[in-house]
């Protein structure tokens, strides 16, 4: 092992140790942060509770997935493709991307209520720009060669779309659905922590109001362990796109 | 932006919002979840001259400029001090990526569990949220001074100083000032959040409280405020970003 | 021809040998090179990929120091950059590029803290020196390649060194502007008569532009070769069709083909 992987195993198993340890000490108040133990001992303690927010959680994020990503990748690969579209609409996006749209939650409170439709509702809203933005810049990327070759064979514009932009661009389109993705699921726990009845994040935040710090710490990793997956899922999809373009 | 394109996104803009006017008043929208433009920009005009809204608007700014000056300086020097330290950097990066990915919304419970719903608490979620960013622009900011110009100075008999003053400092600004400008836009949602999740004041705090109350008007009026503001900010930062950055045009 | 008069020379290159790495062990990148290059001569560097031209040149610009031997400046070692006796032009202009054409020349005069008017002033001489009078503001971005070698070079000249050193100058340029700033550097030294180094991969320019061509051998560098370039000056474009030309050109060219075959 070269010496900067071991440096790298000692600093992180020097974090996971502190963790475990200053609270234990009462270095650090176990109401602030509980020993990494006892979180996860809570979190495979209350596993039913844990697993039994996942389905709505997950059903949330699957709906605003598909309508960001695809909606998103459709739309970018549509104004990508326009250099006029990109001139008018870059600007507005970019200066949108600014609003916290996190303000947006009471109102979507007020239309969809506590169910899940407002989760979906806002983390759709909270994912699209960006992904919309990946997107376009993606699409953009591409040599307008290929387009005006696709143009020439008489394709229209939706074969051109499907049959040359989107296989070319394909690796800028994973990476709108990896950043997409990690949106939705920030959006769709942040939704669930502000307002619900179901959910992890409305778990991590009974929790919180209970002062069960152990509790919000298992719903946290349990958060990360959910992008955690998305993410090393996504790589590998990316790796295989690449591979695959390779060939 | 070509001109008649302009023309093109702003009638675009103000079409949707004269359809938009013109539905409600013919009542074909739930008034009260879908108000005319016009009653919003009334209630609008009608918060803007409640001396506690003002307040509440002055307790966000105050919570978002606090953990803006904070995050700013300690997370460029971390940036720089991670991109010039040769063993650091290599060390503490993937770390440091790590973190960087992790959505940091998440962590919101565990700061009030350690502060308390308090100013304190929203200052300290801002520099978490924010500093990040500054400190992948500190980074990136170092990496993009180019070497060839620094060996120049050398050539030319710079100090030390005068490298970081005339070689550094000018070639990191744009990367520093986009950090910042980004900063922002992280810091003020995140302010935002916290005053929405669980708050005593701020703008934030009303606007829940309004949509717990289905006081509509009052909440679309926040909206547009809070959206326009922070437009606002980002743009000006953005024409400073520019001014700045006109010399990294390609030729 | 007069007597020749003992003058000591300007730039004199003495048992130079670099090695690069570990102590002991490691690349030896210049092996005991001599070379002495009186004030105002036009001297061309040549040599096959590798073969230490361009660190012999930061040898002379005092960028490293040799590992033995020494390199002297009209007597005296150089073993840091000698901004006002040793001007540097490198193959990108590297301008910096926040800076005008004019405040890049007065670059190095601001380094030196140099009072604004007197430097803006100087800078604007050297600017119409290389023939950009009327670009002083434009940023270099604004400027083709050509133009910005000229304001590098410009700046090269603005603290009016004895000695020029140029590394490849006029590699990234197309070959029109190659011969159209060649002609031009040619008309600046016989102005102002510095002492040239010039490094390049292009015989034609080597032989074109200089009085003497040193010719270095495959890494490590050795100097294989000291030709003369007897041709009249001021040099033409037709000179380099004549016969002369072409056999100084073939004598250099035998040195490094066999280098390349390797």
């Amino acid at each position: 092992m070269t010496r900067l992987r071991l440096g790298q195993a000692a600093l992180y198993l020097g974090i996971l140790a502190a963790w475990e340890l200053l609270p234990r000490a009462g270095v650090i108040p176990r109401l602030f942060v509980p020993p990494l133990t006892e979180a996860l001992g809570t979190l495979i303690a209350d596993r039913r509770e844990y697993l039994g927010s996942l389905p709505t959680t997950f059903g949330e994020i699957a709906v605003s997935y598909v309508i960001v990503c695809g909606g998103g990748i459709l739309a970018g690969q549509l104004i990508g493709a326009s250099a006029a579209a990109r001139r008018m609409l870059l600007p507005v996006l970019r200066s949108a991307y600014a609003v916290p749209l996190v303000v947006l939650y009471p109102v979507m409170m007020v239309w969809f209520g506590l169910g899940s439709e407002s989760k979906i509702a806002f983390a759709s809203i909270y994912a699209f720009i960006p992904t919309l933005l990946t997107a376009v810049a993606g699409v953009a990327a591409l040599s307008p060669g290929l387009a005006e070759t696709a143009r020439a064979f008489g394709a229209t514009r939706a074969q051109q779309i499907l049959y040359v932009s989107l296989p070319a661009s394909l690796p800028s389109m994973v990476a709108a659905l990896r950043l997409g993705g990690a949106l939705v699921i920030v959006g769709v726990i942040v939704a669930q922590m502000l307002g619900a009845a179901d959910g992890l994040g409305y778990l991590i935040t009974r929790h919180r109001t209970l002062l069960n710090s152990p509790g919000v710490y298992a719903g946290i990793v349990l958060v990360l362990g959910i992008t955690g997956m998305h993410e090393i899922l996504l790589r590998r999809l990316e790796q295989t796109v690449a591979a695959y373009r390779q060939s | 932006m070509r001109r008649h394109e302009r023309f093109i996104v702003a009638a675009g803009v103000l079409g949707l919002l004269g359809l938009w006017e013109a539905l409600a008043r013919l009542g074909r929208l739930d008034a009260s979840l879908a108000p005319a433009p016009s009653t919003i920009l009334e209630a609008l005009g009608r918060l803007l001259r409640r001396p506690e809204v003002l307040q509440s608007l002055g307790v966000t700014a105050w919570e978002a400029l606090a953990a803006f000056v904070i995050a700013v300086p300690v997370g460029l020097l971390i940036g720089f001090t991670l991109a010039e330290v040769p063993g650091l950097g290599g060390l503490l990066r993937p770390l440091v990526n790590f973190l960087f990915g992790v959505p940091k919304s998440i962590f919101l419970p565990v700061f009030i569990l350690v502060f308390g719903v308090s100013i304190p608490q929203k200052i300290a979620f801002g520099v978490f949220t924010t500093i990040f960013v500054l400190i992948m622009g500190g980074i990136a900011a170092v990496q993009s001074v180019p070497h060839e110009l620094v060996t120049v100075s050398r050539v030319y008999g710079a100090t030390r100083l005068q490298i970081i003053r005339e070689i550094y400092l000018p070639a990191m600004a744009p990367i520093l000032l986009e950090s910042a400008r980004l900063g922002m836009v992280f810091n003020i949602t995140a302010v935002l959040l916290c005053e929405i999740y669980g708050a005593r004041d701020g703008i934030g705090y009303r606007i829940a409280a309004w949509g717990e109350n289905l006081q509509m008007p009052q909440l679309y009026a926040a909206l547009v405020l809070v959206a326009v503001a922070a437009v606002a900010v980002n743009e000006a930062l953005r024409l400073v970003e520019t001014r700045l950055g006109a010399w990294r045009q390609r030729s | 021809m007069a007597a020749a008069v003992v003058t000591r020379p300007l730039v004199a290159i003495r048992g130079v040998s670099q090695r690069f790495g570990a102590d002991g062990a490691g690349v030896l990148a210049l092996d005991a090179i001599d070379l002495d290059i009186p004030d105002g001569q036009f001297v061309s560097v040549v040599g096959p990929s590798g073969c230490g031209k361009s660190t012999l040149l930061s040898l002379v610009a005092g960028l490293r120091v040799p590992s033995s031997g020494a390199v002297l400046c009209d007597g005296e070692p150089i073993t840091a950059p000698m901004p006002r006796k040793v001007g540097v032009i490198f193959q990108e202009a590297n301008l910096l590029p926040w800076l005008s054409a004019i405040d890049n020349v007065a670059f190095p005069l601001k380094l030196r803290r140099v009072p604004k008017g007197e430097r803006l002033e100087a800078a604007a001489r050297m600017l119409a020196l290389t023939g950009l009078a009327g670009f002083e503001s434009r940023l270099p971005h604004q400027l083709s390649g050509g133009m910005k070698q000229r304001v590098a070079i410009a700046r090269g000249l603005v603290q009016n060194p004895a000695v020029l050193l140029m590394d490849e100058p006029f590699a990234s340029l197309d070959e029109q502007t190659r011969m159209v700033l060649g002609d031009e550097l040619l008309r600046i030294w016989s102005e102002t008569r510095k002492t040239v180094l010039f490094v390049t991969h292009s015989l034609n320019e080597a032989v074109y532009l200089a009085d003497r061509v040193v010719v270095l051998s495959a890494r490590p560098g050795r100097v294989v070769d000291d030709v003369a370039v007897d041709l009249a000056r001021p040099r033409s474009f037709a000179m380099t069709s004549s016969e002369r030309f072409g056999i100084l050109k073939d004598r250099i060219w035998q040195h490094i083909k066999h280098a390349e075959r390797r």
